[in-house]
C-alpha cells in the first residue's frame, strides 16, 4: 500500500511524515462558539468567535474545511522571514535552524487547505521551493564529504523530509566505509586449518538472498 | 560443478520482484537434496578410507582428508541454499497476511507447496490469536487516518435528493460546493462528476 | 489530559513526567523509536495499558455523544482524535510483531531481547518459532544426512549457532539527545577512533552507529527519528 512505510528501511512514508507534522500547534480564529474538546491527545478550546486559540494543525484544518475558523500561518511563513532565511541559506554552507523540523509538511498542508489565509501566497510558496532546493543541494555536497574517517555525523538542522530522503544514503554509505576499512575482513591465512567452514558473519542467509 | 544446482535454486527465488513469489520448484529442490546425500556418501567413504589406513581422523591431512572436507563444505553450502530458499519464501509468505489478508487468492496458492500453505495458515492463526489477546486488530489502519470529510465541487448537474451515508440528502447542482464524506464522494469523483477541492 | 504515571525505573515515563507530556506524545515517541531501531525495544507496558484504557473510554464517550444528539461537528472531531490515537497504537504493536516475525530465532535465544517482549508477544513468538521450525524440518532438514539436521547450526561441528539471522546493530540511525551527553564510547569504526569518546549536544541531530547508543536509547536519553 502506498502510504505504508517500508519496514525494512524504517523510513517514514510521506503520509506518516504528514501525520506527525499535523500535531504542530497553530493559531486559529474561530467563528463559532463551542465548548472545550477533551481529546485523548490533549485539551483544546473552548472556542469563542474572534478569540485566538491554539490547536493542533489537523484540528485547525478540519475546522477550516468546515468553515468554522481561519488559520494564522506561522510566523516563519511570511515573505520577509522566508526571504531572510533564503539569503542565510545561500550565504553559508551551514543549514539554518530558523525553520521548524516539519516546515515542508506544514507549509504543504496550509497551501492545500488554507490558501486564503496566507498573504502573498505565490511569493511564499516560491520562496519555500527555493529554500528547499538550496538546502537539498547542501545536503548533497555534505554527503560527498564522507570518507572512512567519518564515524558519526552531526546533521545540523535538517528538516524531517530532508532527513527522510537522505537517511538511506547516509546509512548505507557509512556502513560501506566500515566494511572496506575494517581489518577483520582480511582473512588471516594462518588461521585456516580446520574443517569448520568459514563463516564471515552471523547471517549467511542474508548473503545468499541476493 | 558442486553447488551449481543449489545456486540456481536461490537465484530463482531472487529473480522474483520484491514480495513476488515464483512457483515452488520441487524438481530443483529434490536435485539439491539428492546431491546432499551423494556428498554424504562420498564423505563417509573417504573417512572410512582414512581410518582403514590407520590414520587419526582429527589430524590426518592427506588428499582424502581434503576430499572429505570438500564434500562436507559442499553439503553445508547446499544446506544453506535449501534453507535460504525455504526460509526466505516463508518470510514472503508470512508477509502476505499484512498485504492481502488471511485468505490467499488462488493465483498465489498455486505457487506454494503444501507445506507452505500450512505454514501460512498456522501463521495467520497465531496472528489472530495474538490480536484477540491484545484486543487490537493490527491488519487495519496501515496508513495514517485523514479527515473522513473532503470538500468537493460538483462538475455536472447530478440532481437533488441524493441520499448520503449519514442519512442526509444533498442537492448536487452544477458548480455547487459541498463537504462530503470521502467514501460518498468517491464514486462521483471517479466518474468525473465531482472534483476534490484544495485550498 | 492524562499524563504519565508512576515510577518505572529507566523508561520513557520518568523524564517526561517532569514536563507532563501526554500519553499520546509518549506513544508517538515510542512508535518512532521502535520504527527506527534495528532491534526490538522494551515493551512500554504501562503506557500501552493507559492508552488502551483511554481509547476504550473515548469510544464509549463518542458512542454516547453521537446517539445523544450532540453537536455532530464535535462528535466527528472526537472521532478523528480517536482514530489518530488508534493508528499510533496499532502501528506500534504492528512494528514489534513484524520484528518478532523477522528475527524470531534470534529473539528466542537472546535473553536481553526476550525480556523486552510483552507476555502476549512471547506467546506469539513461541508459537511462530515452533511453526517455522517444523516447516524447515519438514521441507529441508528431515531430508538431509544426520549430522546436518540442526536448524540453528550448519552442522554438528559448528561451534556456534551460525544460521540465525540477526538484526544489524551497526546500522546507522538518526537520533537526537534530550540532554548534553558525554563519554559515549563509539563501538564501531576504524580501530584508532574507537577509544575516542563522543559527545552529543541536546537537540542536534546525529547519524550514529546504533550499537554505540543502544544503552542510551533504552534509558530514554536519546530519541530515534
Amino acid at each position: 500500500m502506498a502510504g505504508q512505510s517500508n519496514h525494512e528501511l524504517s523510513l517514514f512514508s510521506a503520509e506518516e511524515l504528514e501525520f506527525i507534522a499535523e500535531d504542530e500547534i497553530v493559531d486559529i480564529v474561530p467563528n463559532l462558539k463551542m465548548g472545550p474538546l477533551n481529546f485523548i491527545s490533549g485539551d483544546f478550546g473552548p472556542f469563542t468567535p474572534q478569540i485566538v486559540t491554539q490547536v493542533p494543525l489537523w484540528l485547525a484544518i478540519a475546522l477550516k474545511k468546515r468553515g468554522k475558523c481561519s488559520i494564522h500561518p506561522p510566523q516563519w511563513m511570511s515573505v520577509e522571514k522566508l526571504s531572510q532565511v533564503l539569503e542565510t541559506e545561500r550565504d553559508s554552507q551551514e543549514m539554518s535552524d530558523q525553520l521548524p523540523f516539519h516546515y515542508v509538511e506544514i507549509s504543504r498542508l496550509l497551501f492545500d487547505h488554507a490558501r486564503d489565509n496566507i498573504p502573498n501566497l505565490y511569493m511564499v510558496r516560491s520562496l519555500i521551493e527555493d529554500i528547499r532546493n538550496v538546502r537539498f543541494h547542501k545536503v548533497e555536497t555534505d554527503l560527498e564529504g564522507f570518507n572512512g574517517r567519518t564515524i558519526a555525523v552531526k546533521i545540523k538542522n535538517l528538516s524531517a523530509m530532508e532527513v527522510n530522503i537522505v537517511r538511506p544514503f547516509i546509512g548505507k554509505a557509512l556502513q560501506a566505509f566500515y566494511k572496506h576499512d575494517s581489518p577483520e575482513l582480511i582473512p588471516d591465512p594462518e588461521r585456516v586449518s580446520d574443517r569448520r567452514p568459514q563463516v564471515v558473519n552471523n547471517a549467511p542467509r542474508r548473503q545468499l538472498r541476493r | 560443478m558442486y553447488g551449481r544446482t543449489a545456486c540456481q535454486l536461490v537465484k530463482e527465488f531472487a529473480s522474483g520482484d520484491e514480495g513476488q513469489l515464483v512457483s515452488f520448484n520441487s524438481d530443483l529442490f529434490q536435485q539439491v537434496v539428492a546431491e546432499c546425500s551423494q556428498h554424504h556418501l562420498e564423505l563417509q567413504s573417504l573417512i572410512r578410507k582414512i581410518q582403514e589406513e590407520g590414520l587419526d581422523i582429527q589430524t590426518a591431512r592427506n588428499a582424502d582428508h581434503y576430499g572429505a572436507l570438500i564434500h562436507h563444505l559442499a553439503l553445508v553450502r547446499n544446506k544453506r541454499c535449501l534453507m535460504a530458499y525455504v526460509y526466505n519464501r516463508a518470510e514472503t509468505i508470512r508477509n502476505l497476511v499484512w498485504k492481502i489478508g488471511h485468505v490467499l487468492p488462488q493465483e498465489i496458492e498455486e505457487k506454494l507447496c503444501h507445506a507452505e500453505e500450512e505454514h501460512f495458515r498456522k501463521h495467520s492463526t497465531a496472528l489472530k490469536s495474538y490480536m484477540s489477546k491484545v484486543l487490537v486488530d493490527l491488519t487495519v489502519d496501515m496508513v495514517p487516518p485523514k479527515d473522513p470529510y473532503i470538500k468537493v465541487r460538483v462538475l455536472d448537474d447530478i440532481g437533488d435528493g441524493i441520499l448520503l451515508s449519514d442519512d442526509k440528502t444533498a442537492n448536487f447542482a452544477c458548480h455547487s460546493m459541498h463537504l462530503l464524506k470521502r467514501t460518498d464522494a468517491e464514486q462521483f469523483i471517479s466518474r468525473g462528476q465531482m472534483e476534490e477541492l484544495t485550498g | 489530559m492524562a499524563s504519565s504515571s508512576g515510577a518505572e525505573g529507566a523508561s520513557l515515563d520518568d523524564y517526561d513526567s517532569l514536563i507532563a507530556t501526554t500519553d499520546v506524545e509518549l506513544l508517538k515517541r515510542a512508535w518512532r523509536n521502535e520504527k527506527a531501531a534495528p532491534e526490538i525495544l522494551r515493551f512500554e507496558f504501562h503506557l500501552i495499558s493507559r492508552v488502551k484504557e483511554q481509547i476504550q473510554l473515548m469510544e464509549e464517550t463518542v458512542e454516547e455523544k453521537s446517539s445523544g444528539g450532540n453537536n455532530p461537528l464535535s462528535v466527528s472531531l472526537y472521532q478523528m482524535d480517536l482514530d489518530r490515537t488508534l493508528f499510533l497504537l496499532r502501528s506500534y504493536l504492528r512494528i514489534r510483531i513484524q520484528k518478532i516475525e523477522k528475527y524470531m530465532f534470534h529473539i528466542l535465544k537472546t535473553e536481553e531481547l526476550w525480556n523486552r517482549l510483552s507476555k502476549d508477544e512471547k506467546d506469539f513468538a513461541r508459537t511462530c518459532t515452533g511453526d517455522l521450525n517444523r516447516h524447515l524440518e519438514e521441507t529441508v532438514l528431515s531430508k538431509l544426512p544426520e549430522n546436518y539436521q540442526s536448524v540453528l547450526k550448519q552442522s554438528v561441528i559448528s561451534e556456534e549457532d551460525d544460521m540465525v539471522p540477526e538484526p544489524e546493530l551497526d546500522t546507522f540511525v538518526l537520533c537526537r539527545s534530550k540532554e548534553y551527553l558525554t563519554g559515549i564510547q563509539l563501538e564501531d569504526g576504524p580501530a584508532d577512533d574507537r577509544s575516542k569518546l563522543f559527545e552529543m549536544e541536546p537537540g542536534v541531530l546525529h547519524f550514529i552507529c546504533y550499537k554505540s547508543i543502544k544503552a542510551l536509547v533504552e534509558s530514554g536519553k536519546i530519541d530515534l527519528l
